[in-house]
């Protein structure tokens, strides 16, 4: 089972994802801002990234990006539910252009979530 | 009329004579203004054609000329016809910027409620954000809760239902998003109507207890082109109106049928898909159904609606090129509203039966007032 880092900066959505991966089988570390999960990745390398893309502090392009600049095969699932000025659509092309492996539109099932996770490592 | 004729010549060359013989400069422009007058009031009653009063002034001239053989000819066009084109030229041109006025003051009109729905579209934007997040943790707790329960628990169903109604509501924020970013989303793709409509039936009928939907189609293969989910925000924006005239309590009809009637094709195409939606409520008074598909207009309780639904309906249907058409009765004991949404027929033939005799009526209806 894998090592996956959530980062998202609404606590319900943590705790709700942990549950669902942590019920199969996999560990789980959470961050709640782009900053937090950049300190994470480095002090416990994991092995796949779900990341929300509007955070505060640190935005979450710019998270995938520079998380890919460490390292490249981390595979990585860019989550958003849209914001105010941009959709939901453009943001997740958006993190596929920054180098997430597969996007997870909000909201999501737990099916839907485990067929994003299998996209992003395969 | 001969005599108004004889009349208005004989006041319009009396006046020419005054405008001539002025004591003073004053007095010269108020009769000027006068004939003017006379003139101009002459030709909007259409009580002269303009040919005929060019020649009572002509003659008006002449005749004035034979009395008085000592005056120039040309002084007294000076005197006379010059101002006259002038004040003519200056109504005419006062003609024209009141009415660009009146065009400037419509197109500001429409560019406010284009602006008010925008203003809708980015609200929509920023809520639904906040709305998928929320969502997110209802739908992701109630599969974890759902999981967690064995298939005895009663709980187990009712935490079925809340996924169920949660998948709804992201299927209406979606719609609502496409709604507000009208370029973006999904492609247009060819859509069922009768699986379209039959979905919203079933959503309706969780809502409304005590209200009927009777849905027929005399068209086996009703497809058009749409994107996924406009159609069923159409048909459930009009049922839920439905419901409400009716006070939730009553039948309502839906209808599809193929068209190839003039009235209903005007600008739709060669041939057309016609949805009806009738309710048996308290119908809208004419007066009002002008203003039923403006933003914000509702007939409803402060609180009860947003005066959006019609509105947002009407647009949808524009998009996908179609017309909107609404035949009320409030009275007479047959009180009701039909709503007909005429769509691009996707193939044309797959023709069912036609609904040419009812746009017929609703023809004649409108007409009648």
């Amino acid at each position: 089972m894998a090592h996956i880092l959530v980062v998202d900066d609404d606590v319900l959505i943590r705790v709700m994802v942990t549950k669902m991966l942590e019920n199969d089988g996999h560990r789980v570390t959470t961050a709640l801002d782009g900053a937090e999960g950049l300190r994470l990745f480095r002090e416990d390398p994991p092995d796949l990234v779900l990341a929300d893309i509007i955070m505060p502090t640190l935005e979450g392009l710019q998270l995938i990006k520079t998380m890919k600049q460490i390292r490249d095969d981390i595979p990585i699932v860019a989550v958003s539910g849209g914001s105010r000025h941009i959709s939901m659509v453009d943001n997740l092309n958006l993190a596929e252009i920054a180098g997430a492996e597969a996007t997870l539109p909000k909201p999501f099932t737990k099916k839907e979530l485990n067929a994003a996770l299998i996209r992003a490592v395969s | 009329m001969p005599g108004l004729h004889v009349t208005t010549e004989q006041r319009y060359s009396t006046l020419l004579q005054q405008v001539i013989f002025a004591p003073n400069l004053n007095a010269r422009e108020e009769f000027l203004a006068e004939a003017f007058e006379l003139g101009r009031g002459a030709l909007s009653q259409d009580a002269i054609p303009p040919d005929e009063l060019v020649a009572i002034h002509h003659n008006a001239i002449l005749c004035f000329s034979q009395k008085n053989p000592d005056m120039k000819l040309c002084d007294v066009v000076d005197l006379l016809t010059l101002p006259l084109i002038e004040m003519s030229m200056a109504y005419g041109m006062s003609f024209r910027e009141q009415l660009e006025k009146q065009y400037r003051a419509l197109l500001d009109k429409r560019l406010q409620e284009s602006h008010r729905l925008e203003a809708v579209g980015t609200l929509a934007a920023g809520i639904a954000h906040e709305f998928n997040n929320l969502l997110c943790s209802i739908i992701g707790f109630s599969e974890l809760a759902f999981e967690g329960l064995s298939d005895e628990e009663p709980a187990k169903e009712s935490i079925q239902q809340v996924l169920v109604a949660s998948l709804r509501a992201r299927d209406l924020v979606s719609t609502m998003l496409q709604l507000a970013r009208k370029n973006s989303g999904l492609p247009s793709e060819e859509i069922d109507l009768i699986s379209e409509i039959n979905s919203v039936i079933k959503l309706v009928d969780v809502r409304e207890k005590k209200l009927e939907i009777n849905f027929s189609s005399g068209v086996p293969n009703a497809f058009i082109t749409a994107k996924p989910g406009q159609i069923q925000q159409i048909i459930l924006n009009l049922c839920i109106n439905a419901a409400d005239a009716m006070e939730h309590c009553g039948t309502i009809d839906i209808n599809i049928e193929s068209t190839t009637s003039d009235e209903c094709l005007t600008g739709v195409g060669e041939s057309a898909i016609c949805i009806t939606i009738s309710d048996q409520g308290t119908g809208i008074p004419p007066e009002v159904q002008e203003q039923i598909f403006n933003p914000f207009f509702t007939t409803k309780e402060p609180g009860k609606g947003t005066g959006l639904g019609l509105s947002v309906v009407h647009r949808m249907v524009e998009d996908l090129g179609g017309r909107i058409l609404v035949e009320s009765r409030t009275t007479g004991g047959n009180n009701g509203t039909d709503f007909r949404i005429i769509l691009p027929f996707v193939d044309k033939d797959k023709r069912g039966t036609s609904c040419q005799k009812k746009c017929s009526l609703y023809k004649a209806h409108n007409h009648g007032g």
